[in-house]
């Protein structure tokens, strides 16, 4: 399965919406899309992962990634809309307390 | 006579048998020569050129249009034979790349290797099995001078040689601690500090840490962002997630820990896992922590290390015999 | 011995046809068989096909050279192109095969006897290439 990223920017805010599945083989193409956002100053950037119905441990490493990097430039990292399978992952990994978490809604398949 | 004069003759009678009689024989024939031509490197274009050497001496007076024709495949064919040449020096480098590969596995086996303590109270069973050569999950086991026993499991995200390299990181880091008089938080909270420096930014590795004391018969643990293990208490013949909160190692150099703990009775069981074990897909859908459970449940009056094997192979079988990631699971059972 | 250039210059597919029949004339006339013909003909084309998608325009030379104890063909491809950044990458099998470019440099490395390449970004590249007659 693959992974669709689409980016709206708009003055000093992006909103990324992703839908497909993050794993070892789109994590690069994401990283590539999501860094370069992370380096504005000041700069928003809200990725709304609604139609992410799964993510593996090396996706989970990009948003650990991007978040180092907007500490970094002074930019601001917002996740919004979750699937339960997905929010899981950042409950289990104790990152929900250190990222910007919004909303969850439920799976698609319940 | 040269190896090649005998080959161009051999071809030749061959060719000729063949165009008289059409037996099946010398099509044999045909099969077991351009088996030997593999062997001895002969491009294809050099083929097609002793097959028209032979035709040439078979027909001396081929007929005009036939011979620029062979000519033709002559040309068509020097592509293949370089195609052939640059997989054959493919393979043979990735024959290299497996057996430099082979000795590096064997290399992390032994240091990695973790004897499971001797103890008459805890009946420890453990399997790890990497999905490539290489493993990218850790686990350990110490027995103190007091007799506390300290287990480690940890999941080094992603696997194969980057993964196995960020652990022997980890077990150094873990060797170099002094021997059970930190609690389970501190540990945590040290080895953090040592991932998070020398770790890429995407990377992160998850740990759960804990130990027993046989004097109070208490489990005391702590988890960075870990797949929460399993607790069955035999009294409730019940199981339970191990929650335990803590942020995943390798992300912030100040994350802190909390340690928890566990009265482990007569019976009571301790299941570690990675996430290789939750994530095993079977045609395509996850399968539930439930169902790791139920699986669990059908080998849980064997002895450890027997449950655990049978376990692994459940879900090997699952996945048709290809792990999509490392794979580890640790069993402990209160004896007394 | 005579000391005969021949040059064809490459800026339309057509030119890579014209540069592998000089090339495949002189082979012949310097007493390759046909396989060889073969091989070198498709080294020039490899070659050649190079200036035209990379480069856009160059020239494909060739010479007829002499050793002790025997003689060759020398082609020399030359470009002002980009120019190649990596050129041990280039030179790995599958590197430019697996785009499904063909033989590659590596291609015409083993399709001939000597192979030489200087490359400098932005400025261009040269190829010489000698096949030997044994």
């Amino acid at each position: 399965m693959n992974l669709q990223i689409q980016i709206d920017e708009k003055n000093n805010e992006s909103f990324v919406h992703l839908s497909g599945e993050i794993d070892v083989y789109t994590a690069s193409e994401l990283k590539e899309a999501l860094l370069p956002l992370t380096m504005k100053k000041g700069h928003l950037l809200e990725i709304n992962l609604e139609n992410v119905s799964y993510m593996d441990s090396t996706g989970l490493g990009i948003f650990i990634n991007a978040l180092k990097s907007a500490k970094e430039h002074a930019s601001n990292l917002k996740l919004v809309n979750l699937q339960d399978r997905v929010h899981r992952l950042f409950q289990i990994t104790g990152l929900n307390e250190v990222m910007d978490i919004n909303t969850t809604i439920r799976g698609v398949d319940g | 006579m040269d190896t090649r004069e005998i080959d161009t003759r051999n071809y030749t009678a061959l060719l000729k048998k063949y165009i008289e009689t059409q037996d099946e024989q010398a099509l044999y024939g045909a099969e077991q020569i351009s088996k030997s031509f593999i062997k001895k490197n002969i491009l294809p274009e050099e083929f097609v050129n002793l097959h028209i050497q032979a035709l040439l001496e078979i027909y001396p007076d081929l007929h005009d249009k036939i011979k620029p024709s062979m000519h033709f495949l002559l040309e068509a064919m020097i592509s293949y034979g370089l195609a052939h040449q640059e997989f054959q020096n493919l393979r043979e480098k990735q024959l290299a790349i497996k057996s430099e590969i082979l000795v590096a596995a064997r290399m992390q086996k032994m240091l990695l290797q973790s004897k499971i303590p001797e103890t008459d109270e805890l009946d420890i069973g453990v399997i790890s099995v990497p999905a490539n050569q290489m493993n990218g999950d850790y686990h350990h086991f110490v027995k103190g001078k007091d007799g506390t026993i300290s287990i480690t499991i940890a999941d080094v995200i992603g696997k194969g040689i980057p993964a196995a390299l960020s652990m022997s990181m980890i077990k150094y880091a873990m060797d170099s601690f002094p021997e059970n008089i930190m609690t389970t938080d501190t540990v945590l909270a040290s080895i953090n500090r040592v991932v998070e420096r020398n770790v890429d930014p995407s990377m992160f590795i998850t740990m759960f840490y804990a130990q027993y004391k046989p004097d109070t018969g208490k489990l005391y643990y702590s988890s960075a962002g870990h797949e929460p293990g399993f607790y069955y208490s035999s009294r409730l013949q019940k199981f339970k997630d191990i929650e335990s909160k803590g942020l995943v190692l390798g992300v912030n150099p100040d994350a802190s820990y909390v340690q928890d703990e566990l009265n482990l009775e007569k019976g009571d069981i301790i299941i570690l896992l990675t996430d290789g074990v939750t994530e095993c897909r079977r045609d395509n859908q996850f399968i539930d922590r439930t169902e790791v459970i139920d699986v669990i449940k059908k080998y849980i009056h064997l002895p450890s290390q027997e449950a655990v094997n049978h376990v692994y192979r459940h879900f090997e079988r699952l996945q048709n015999f290809q792990l999509r990631d490392d794979f580890t699971l640790i069993m402990i059972k209160k004896q007394v | 011995m005579m000391n005969s250039q021949s040059c064809v210059t490459i800026l339309k597919e057509w030119d890579i046809v014209a540069a592998r029949q000089m090339g495949r004339e002189i082979a012949k006339n310097i007493g390759f068989g046909t396989v060889d013909q073969a091989r070198i003909t498709t080294a020039i084309s490899e070659l050649a096909r190079n200036i035209y998608l990379y480069a856009g325009e160059g020239k494909i030379s060739f010479n007829i050279v002499q050793s002790l104890d025997t003689k060759g063909i020398s082609i020399k491809a030359e470009d002002k192109g980009p120019g190649i950044k990596d050129l041990s990458q280039v030179m790995e099998d599958g590197f430019s095969t697996s785009g499904g470019l063909g033989a590659g440099l590596p291609g015409v490395r083993r399709l001939m006897d000597d192979f030489d390449i200087i490359s400098e970004v932005n400025k261009g590249t040269t190829i010489v290439t000698v096949k030997w007659l044994r």
